[in-house]
């Protein structure tokens, strides 16, 4: 790439001839607009964020005043603790559940589908992906809710008398939601890289008297290894700032992070919102950074 | 592939079989909701559900005549409008210098450029309700969620846009400029055709992304309502086919857009081919 840049250089038609310096700056002018917008409208706003958690509310106003109160307040409430806790403990769970039916799925695509047919199949998979997210939270509301699709089958099957409420809100349901809206990036992610394994590897294996099993764990898991985290990472980290499926589907019993976040910003207690957002911001911004070799963009957008 | 023609075995027949079967239930379960979402929609019942009483379009002309859903479509329309614009022209302008200039830190600069998406959205929401309300005391409106939604959307037109600057062949600038083009000529009559269809795809991309937006808008949008935030507050109030209604018609418009954004590099190169055949000819 460089060395193309620099065969244009050499090559500058007469007329165009400008100083060395600026030809450098003009290089850059394209990152102007993109530092106005993402530098003004998204890393000043997280930096004002992180200022926020670290200052005070008197009579509602913020004073810069600078504390750690807005974190020990987080910290001294119980409730809010345990909803931490519980947003990790269902982000682990879902995510597990999702990586775990993705996983067969992509195998039985990338052995067992012919290759013409594969990619129709695997843009099936994604069409609900980039459906509206709200209507993919939404939709399940008509299938767990009281006159919902499976009261509706439990009654016609002469097994309830009356509607149960048990399927939604609580945390059961927030799950299955989550599993179903990030199932397809789990899929894409795994397929992506079972494709490029070589089956006859999996084939010696068995001819040596490996368990088709055994195969699987110590020929095929080993090898896409990097695979399987970048689709932990890309299922795990938005499963934590999720505030419309608890919101939905949730109830009192589902209650996750992003709706406290949500809760503190709307009652306007600004200082103690950002702290919260900061401990989630700055949890996911370390699951970057640790995991930063299995995020390329390939592996991630490669759809 | 060897596979595909390969005789199996009794038990690789059998974990075939069991494959099949269980991606069957795997699609089932990402299609039931949305389809039985649309199937309610034409459902006469009115609450929205089974037993499925007989087909209506009432619903879809109750949600066509409703003013509160006219109101949401054309905001949702001025926004994702306006997200596009800026979207497309931040991102592709951003494209250029990420792959071609010498950067120190590229990769630093790339993560940051495309952080907006890793983070969740409500992050982006609440930093930009503290920016505009807390910080400069600003009135929440149709523009602050558009500035919101356009930090979401500009790093998917960027991805784009950069993806098809890296196969650029670099040969045809060079000889364009050995042919006497100076910069701005080699950029509009040389670059620029040649990356439109990426570009093209990032602005629709952006525009339906928008459409769909629902989080950061809710903190930003302030009195307005856009059709996800008409949606959302409609179904507190419980689930009802006219709701399914305005729901089936977002997801077919977002929908159709999707196709036409991934069909368009190939529709836009036969186009162009069909062009130069007849112009040859």
């Amino acid at each position: 790439m460089s060395s193309g840049t620099g065969t244009v250089t050499a090559a500058r038609a007469p007329g165009d001839r400008l100083p060395r310096l600026a030809s450098a700056l003009g290089s850059y002018v394209g990152f102007v607009p993109a530092v106005l917008l993402l530098g003004l409208c998204f890393l000043v706003p997280l930096g004002i964020v992180v200022c926020y958690s670290f200052w005070d509310t008197v009579d509602y106003a913020v004073v810069h005043h600078w504390t750690l109160g807005n974190y020990r307040y987080f910290f001294s409430v119980g409730a809010y603790v345990s909803t931490m806790w519980a947003t990790l403990w269902v982000a682990v769970l879902a995510t597990v559940i999702a990586i775990g039916l993705a996983f067969p799925f992509a195998y039985w695509l990338s052995r067992y589908v012919p290759r013409r047919v594969r990619t129709p199949l695997l843009v099936l998979v994604i069409v609900p992906f980039w459906a509206s997210y709200l209507l993919r939270v939404y939709s399940w509301l008509t299938i767990l809710g009281e006159k919902g699709v499976v009261n509706r089958f439990l009654h016609w099957a002469g097994l309830t008398s009356h509607p149960l409420g048990v399927f939604l809100y609580d945390r059961p349901a927030v799950i299955l939601v989550l599993v179903y809206l990030y199932f397809p990036f789990g899929a894409l992610t795994l397929y992506s890289s079972i494709e490029r394994f070589d089956w006859n590897q999996l084939r010696a294996a068995m001819d040596l008297g490996a368990s088709p099993l055994q195969a699987i764990l110590r020929i095929l898991v080993p090898q896409i290894r990097p695979g399987i985290i970048t689709a932990v990472i890309f299922v795990f980290i938005p499963i934590l700032g999720e505030y419309l499926t608890p919101q939905i589907v949730g109830g009192t019993g589902g209650v996750m992070i992003g709706n406290l976040i949500v809760n503190f910003f709307q009652e306007a207690e600004y200082t103690r919102g950002a702290a919260i957002s900061l401990l989630v911001a700055g949890f996911i911004v370390v699951l970057l950074f640790v995991f930063r070799k299995s995020l390329s963009t390939k592996e991630a957008y490669g759809a | 592939m060897a596979h595909d023609v390969e005789v199996l075995s009794r038990g690789a027949r059998v974990a075939r079989a069991l494959l099949n079967g269980y991606a069957l239930a795997i699609y089932l379960f990402l299609f039931a909701p949305i389809v039985l979402l649309v199937l309610f929609s034409f459902n006469a019942n009115r609450y929205g559900t089974f037993p499925i009483t007989g087909w209506t379009l009432e619903w879809y002309r109750a949600a066509i005549s409703d003013y509160q859903v006219h109101g949401a479509v054309t905001t949702t329309l001025k926004v994702a409008a306006q997200v596009t614009v800026i979207s497309a022209i931040v991102g592709t302008a951003a494209a250029f210098p990420l792959v071609r200039s010498k950067l120190p830190f590229r990769e630093g600069i790339r993560i940051v450029l495309i952080l907006p998406i890793m983070i969740p959205g409500l992050l982006i929401g609440v930093s930009l309700l503290v920016l505009f309300v807390s910080t400069f005391h600003w009135q929440l409106s149709e523009e602050t969620a558009v500035i919101g939604q356009s930090v979401y959307t500009t790093p998917f037109v960027i991805l784009l846009v950069a993806a098809r600057l890296q196969g650029f062949d670099n040969a045809l600038e060079r000889a364009a400029a050995d042919l006497g083009a100076n910069t701005f000529q080699r950029l509009r009559r040389v670059v620029l055709p040649l990356i439109f269809p990426a570009i093209l795809a990032g602005a629709l991309f952006a525009f339906t992304l928008s459409l769909d937006e629902f989080i950061i808008t809710y903190f930003l949008i302030g009195a307005n309502n856009t059709l996800p935030i008409y949606i959302y507050t409609q179904i507190k109030f419980g689930i009802t086919p006219e709701v399914n209604a305005v729901a089936s018609m977002l997801l077919a418009g977002s929908l159709t857009l999707l196709a036409v954004a991934f069909a368009l590099p190939q529709l836009v190169r036969r186009a162009r081919r069909a062009i130069m055949r007849v112009t040859t000819a």
